[in-house]
């Protein structure tokens, strides 16, 4: 497929959604992911989307920016909400928790409207900005090297802020759970902030779409036991779920079975 | 006057089933004594003992009577033998009267006089058998009207009129009074002076040193020890059953409990059901655990209009209520989600669609037709939620997995729409991953405002997903656990304690 039909199909799904996985394009395009980066590199420069961890969100003519895009909760894939409910009903009022910087955890940031009297520590900007507009809950961004892929912040600044704190939960969302239960994320820095946020943390809750399962990312985190609880979508394949709950570890998902009452 | 014999004795016996196996077991019992066999449930009692009975040969060991090894092929093999297996339900003509059924087998051997049956010399015999166990039941009545304790009784005395040199009781005593249990256990110690020898299946560890000499503990399917009853300590008797304990992978969330929706005050049904008394929140799993016969389902079966209490109150909402047929309870917002599905829930021969719409046609109709259009949309409404596999609506449901046949069942039930579900033996004999799946739909419906009654024999997952827990023991509730405070030892030691 020329250049030129697949900026076409690019523009065109752009508009449609708003924002869209590299994945999704590769397999729509029947091309590489590399490929498509390199599209999606170009386009950017043209002032067409801005890109984001593992894809692209669209720049709306209108000014709308790609932050805020992202912020736009029903763009957001379902999946995402569901997981982001049952993370919601694992925290109280008045809780000091950290979220780390990822797509599902932005719902969740979204959600904390819920509750109030939070203290959510937090390197991801999106949550951060997020959480700004809540008036019952505090945030705290932790400062330091901007990743501008991920929009989140990084690096030995961010580590030696994490130092000062202590959460009653992590929510940690990573980018692969591999077949034998490792957990990967994308990058070293956000390996390192993740595994010193533990050492802070009282509990560990993972955050892995079903998506994101039989997918290894460049870095690990750890076993499953990194974990003191997992949360991911219903769809996720029973070996993985037979898997987990042998090791003792208890799987979260959000299976929408209340149609009501009567 | 235990011998230096074992009138039985079984070596390194092995015996697979579905789903189950019994391994390595090594057990005797001499004449004259008892021998206690304690474990949880499902832990392989009541399959040991058939196999002792001559129910089923083992795959591999050897059983000796007397120092010989024996074959026993059937029941009329093993009542040549004189082993009498006592069942949990006893078996017995309802019609006859209570000395006619005591008499039954030796009819003619008993109660001739000159060569003709004499009724007088059958009720003068069975009085005096009645005297000697100090059993109070009038020989005369007819068997129909025995209560449940009083059958065991009788059942007794049959034993200690045949000449039964093994007698195997199956858990006699649990639905007895303390009274009743006295005559048992004098009943037992004339056996055993008699040189009987003795199995006593036994969920009750406060009985056990009162009428055991020895004491086997069973633990999925092998015999974790063997101890005199003397000085026997309770504690290390409960971890002997227990084994280890999984609370951790069960995906509870701390619920937001809300008022008041389910009032149950003193609910009684005789014999079984004493008094019970409890309140159900909204958002919250409510646990009820216990032992077989501690009325679990039967409490399930009250709450659902199954069978009607002979006394006792139940409240839903602000609202006292009575229920004569499920359809009350259903329209008062509670559905049962019943055990065992294969004899209560499913309908094998039908499909999948006809399964999960069948409690709640109602909402389907239309004038005189079904709206079949809104029926197949939204059993596949449910069938992507809970994610059954292969989910075809034609598919035949008795070919189903068991995990899957129990996920139709729970949508069967949601479909209802209730506040209020009672979920009996909800996981039973699935595998994990549904498992999972189930767990997670009881956190979707307490979280939105439902409540749930989990009752189950598998203590750890009690343990693991219900808020609160209530240990029915002999029909009563016999102690309320936070879930904090709740361990597997003191639900156990609850459970197999009465009074």
């Amino acid at each position: 497929m020329y250049a030129i039909e697949r900026t076409r199909i690019i523009k065109k799904e752009l508009e449609a959604r708003g924002q869209i996985q590299v994945q999704t394009l590769s397999s729509l395009l029947g091309v590489s992911e590399v490929t498509v980066r390199r599209d999606l590199e170009r386009l950017e420069a043209e002032g067409w989307l801005t890109r984001t961890h593992g894809g692209a969100v669209i720049n709306r003519p209108d000014g709308q920016s790609a932050l805020s895009e992202l912020l736009t909760p029903h763009q957001d894939p379902r999946d995402h909400d569901g997981i982001a409910s049952v993370a919601l009903q694992m925290i109280s009022d008045g809780d000091v928790i950290m979220l780390s910087n990822g797509e599902v955890n932005r719902r969740l940031a979204a959600r904390l409207e819920e509750r109030s009297n939070l203290t959510v520590l937090t390197n991801d900007i999106a949550c951060a900005t997020l959480l700004a507009q809540q008036d019952s809950n505090r945030v705290v961004l932790l400062g330091g090297t901007l990743e501008k892929d991920e929009l989140a912040l990084f690096g030995t600044m961010t580590l030696a802020n994490l130092a000062k704190f202590y959460v009653n939960r992590l929510f940690v969302e990573v980018d692969g759970i591999s077949r034998d239960l490792r957990l990967t994320v994308n990058s070293q820095e956000k390996a390192d902030l993740i595994l010193e946020a533990k050492s802070v943390a009282r509990e560990v809750v993972v955050i892995c779409p079903a998506s994101r399962f039989n997918h290894t990312a460049f870095f690990r985190l750890g076993d499953l036991n990194f974990a003191h609880r997992i949360i991911s979508n219903s769809n996720l394949e029973d070996g993985f779920k037979a898997q987990i709950f042998a090791s003792d570890i208890p799987l979260y998902s959000s299976v929408a079975a209340f149609e009501g009452s009567e | 006057m235990i011998t230096t014999q074992p009138l039985v004795s079984l070596q390194h016996i092995y015996k697979n089933f579905e789903g189950f196996q019994l391994e390595d077991v090594s057990i005797d019992v001499y004449p004259g004594e008892v021998h206690v066999l304690v474990g949880e449930n499902g832990s392989g009692k009541s399959t040991l003992m058939k196999l002792v009975a001559g129910w089923f040969p083992p795959d591999r060991g050897e059983v000796y009577w007397n120092g010989r090894e024996i074959h026993t092929k059937s029941l009329p093999d093993a009542r040549k033998r004189n082993i009498t297996y006592m069942h949990q339900e006893i078996q017995c003509f309802e019609n006859l009267t209570v000395a006619e059924n005591l008499f039954f087998r030796e009819l003619s051997r008993h109660t001739r006089r000159r060569g003709l049956f004499d009724p007088n010399l059958l009720i003068a015999k069975t009085e005096q058998v009645f005297r000697e166990l100090s059993i109070p039941i009038a020989p005369n009545i007819p068997f129909s009207r025995l209560g449940f304790a009083e059958r065991q009784m009788v059942s007794a005395a049959k034993s200690y009129i045949s000449d039964a040199q093994l007698i195997i009781f199956d858990e006699p005593s649990s639905a007895m009074s303390q009274p009743e249990r006295e005559v048992l256990f004098h009943i037992i110690q004339i056996l055993k002076n008699k040189g009987v020898a003795i199995f006593y299946i036994s969920h009750r560890l406060d009985e056990i040193t009162k009428v055991g000499d020895r004491v086997s503990v069973l633990h999925r399917g092998k015999i974790t020890g063997t101890t005199s009853c003397d000085n026997l300590d309770e504690s290390s008797l409960i971890k002997m059953m227990i084994g280890e304990v999984h609370k951790e992978r069960y995906p509870r969330l701390p619920g937001q409990r809300g008022k008041v929706i389910l009032s149950v005050s003193d609910l009684t049904f005789e014999p079984i059901l004493k008094g019970v008394s409890f309140d159900l929140r909204q958002g919250e799993i409510l646990g009820i655990t216990g032992l077989m016969g501690s009325g679990r389902t039967l409490l399930a079966n009250c709450l659902f209009g199954i069978i009607s209490p002979t006394g006792g109150e139940i409240q839903v909402g602000d609202r006292a209520v009575k229920f004569s047929h499920p359809g009350d309870a259903m329209s008062n917002g509670i559905s049962l989600i019943p055990e065992d599905r294969h004899k209560n829930g499913i309908f094998p021969k039908h499909n999948l669609q006809r399964n999960m719409t069948s409690a709640t046609l109602r909402r389907f109709r239309r004038k005189l037709f079904l709206d079949e259009l809104f029926m197949n949309e939204l059993t596949q409404q449910y069938v992507d939620i809970l994610k059954i596999r292969p989910g075809r609506q034609n598919d035949l449901i008795g070919k189903y997995s068991g995990g899957n046949q129990q996920k139709v069942m729970l949508a069967k039930w949601l479909m209802n729409r209730s506040r209020i579900y009672i979920m009996d033996e909800p996981t039973r004999g699935i595998d994990a991953a549904s498992k999972i799946d189930i767990y997670n739909s009881m956190n979707d419906l307490v979280s939105k405002g439902a409540a749930i009654i989990l009752i189950s024999s598998e203590i750890e997952e009690t343990l693991g997903m219900a808020d609160r827990i209530l240990v029915l023991a002999g029909g009563k509730i016999a102690r309320e656990l936070k879930w904090e405070e709740a361990s597997k030892e003191n639900i156990i030691a609850a459970a197999t304690t009465e009074d």
